[in-house]
């Protein structure tokens, strides 16, 4: 994570998300999904055909594609469907447009009450015994049994959550970085998965995203980074105000 | 070698003496700003290269001036509501903290009576102009003791003149011992914890003593706690002196 500043000189912290050998590795129709919309399977880092069993290895294979570390499905548009094999770029994403992110957050371990669910716990003193982090009471006396999912000491972390509506306000086209507003879920160098966001306030802000996707070997040239209009660039003077 | 002709063995003349110019050395030793080197930790030495070309970027634009724990500066900074839109303080930098792009410097000085400090950021886009007055050290890295010292050590003239240094000079260290108020000070200060040497203790002996209780002596030997920046400052310094001539 990393300061940055706007130009009217406030602070924000930024998480730098890496795009790191990410492929096209399949497409499922709506019929073969059983879905609403269509699917587009789409695979990660690059990772070793050692760590995966055999039976995975046939997913890349048809795709003419190294074995990736994670695969993930995003719902896709019949126009967005890219073919598989295609290499897809942080440059998909343009500074201005707002994001959802998903990963595993941090795994905690086993964990008590007061930490997994913020309950208050007890007092330290007068006279509690042996009763300073515990739940208290766990259900009422009428009801004669606890109900499902009452709120109890357990493992917590290592679960996938998704923050949304997180704005994106500078890519670099030349390493493939995106960097997004605020913290993410998980931690230094895990996999998340980045996607366009279903929050209905940020329904119309793409505007003229690049349509499928960004393909490296197109007429398009890009310059080595794409600032958001509210950043401050290093490369201008300092700040004034009038 | 006695067994070659039987003649006396060839004259060897002496080594040729290395001659170290200590100049050139010293020379080579150029400062390098401690937000530069990255922390201990697991993240991806890429973050902190990219975070650096940054911070390159903004040094080519303002000129941060090479300072220390104890030398005074003074900060000019945009604000909107000043009437000129911008404010100047002085002060004595008592603790550089942070790395890459968040690295920041605590000014302090007592204005009217007042002990008054402020936390700059380095690289925020509001600082105009850093001016360095007085280009010194300390015996210390951290001087949060002068809130506890008497506040004439704190107190600054805000209309300092800068004292004039003569380039390829050694940064002069401030030997100065610094009085305390009397007992109770915001942290115990004469603990070995902190290892200060810039404050004259008079406190009793039994107490200095009694301090003394909770000191580490394994700390120093403790090899997981090794952090060797030699070389990674090496490459840094490369890479900075590559990047500033372009």
């Amino acid at each position: 994570m990393m300061p940055i500043w706007t130009k009217s000189g406030e602070k924000r912290a930024v998480t730098l998300l890496k795009v790191q050998d990410c492929h096209v590795l399949r497409y499922v129709s709506k019929e073969e999904s059983g879905g609403k919309t269509a699917k587009l399977l789409v695979g990660g880092k690059n990772v070793s055909p050692f760590s995966k069993p055999e039976s995975a290895h046939e997913i890349f294979k048809e795709a003419g594609v190294p074995p990736k570390q994670k695969v993930t499905t995003f719902n896709v548009t019949d126009d967005a469907i890219i073919k598989p094999g295609t290499p897809l770029y942080a440059a998909h994403f343009r500074p201005g447009q707002f994001v959802d992110v998903t990963g595993k957050t941090i795994g905690k371990g086993f964990q008590g009450v007061m930490k997994r669910w913020g309950f208050q716990g007890q007092p330290a003193s007068h006279g509690q015994t042996k009763t300073h982090r515990r739940p208290g009471a766990v259900s009422t006396n009428k009801a004669a049994k606890i109900y499902r999912g009452k709120k109890m000491p357990g493992k917590m972390g290592n679960i996938y959550r998704t923050s949304f509506g997180l704005k994106v306000w500078r890519i670099n086209t030349k390493h493939d970085i995106i960097y997004v507003n605020g913290s993410v879920p998980g931690h230094t160098n895990c996999l998340v998965k980045v996607r366009d966001s279903k929050l209905p306030t940020y329904k119309d802000c793409n505007k003229n995203p690049p349509f499928p996707t960004f393909f490296a070997d197109g007429d398009e040239e890009l310059p080595e980074d794409l600032f958001d209009e509210e950043i401050f660039q290093f490369t201008d003077p300092s700040v004034k105000f009038a | 070698r006695a067994s070659s002709d039987g003649k006396p063995p060839k004259f060897q003349p002496p080594p040729k003496p290395v001659i170290i110019d200590r100049k050139t050395q010293k020379e080579e030793k150029r400062f390098l700003s401690p937000e530069f080197i990255p922390p201990r930790g697991r993240t991806d030495p890429f973050k902190y290269y990219i975070e650096r070309k940054d911070m390159i970027q903004r040094r080519k634009v303002f000129n941060i001036p090479e300072f220390y724990v104890g030398s005074v500066l003074a900060v000019t900074t945009a604000d909107p509501c000043a009437s000129d839109k911008s404010k100047r303080f002085v002060g004595i930098c008592i603790q550089r903290g942070g790395k890459g792009l968040g690295a920041t410097f605590v000014l302090r000085n007592v204005i009217e009576e007042q002990g008054v400090e402020i936390c700059y950021e380095l690289y925020s886009p509001r600082i105009q102009a850093i001016e360095v007055l007085k280009l010194e050290k300390r015996l210390d890295e951290n001087l949060m003791y002068l809130r506890d010292a008497l506040p004439e050590y704190s107190t600054f003239d805000v209309n300092m003149r800068p004292v004039p240094r003569m380039a390829h000079e050694e940064i002069p260290v401030n030997k100065l011992q610094v009085r305390m108020k009397p007992k109770p000070w915001s942290k115990r200060w004469e603990r070995p914890k902190y290892n200060i040497k810039g404050i004259k203790f008079e406190l009793p002996e039994h107490k200095m003593k009694a301090a003394q209780k909770w000191s580490q002596p394994w700390l120093e030997f403790d090899m997981l706690r090794e952090y060797d920046t030699s070389k990674i400052e090496e490459k840094i310094r490369k890479e900075l002196s590559e990047e500033l001539e372009k």
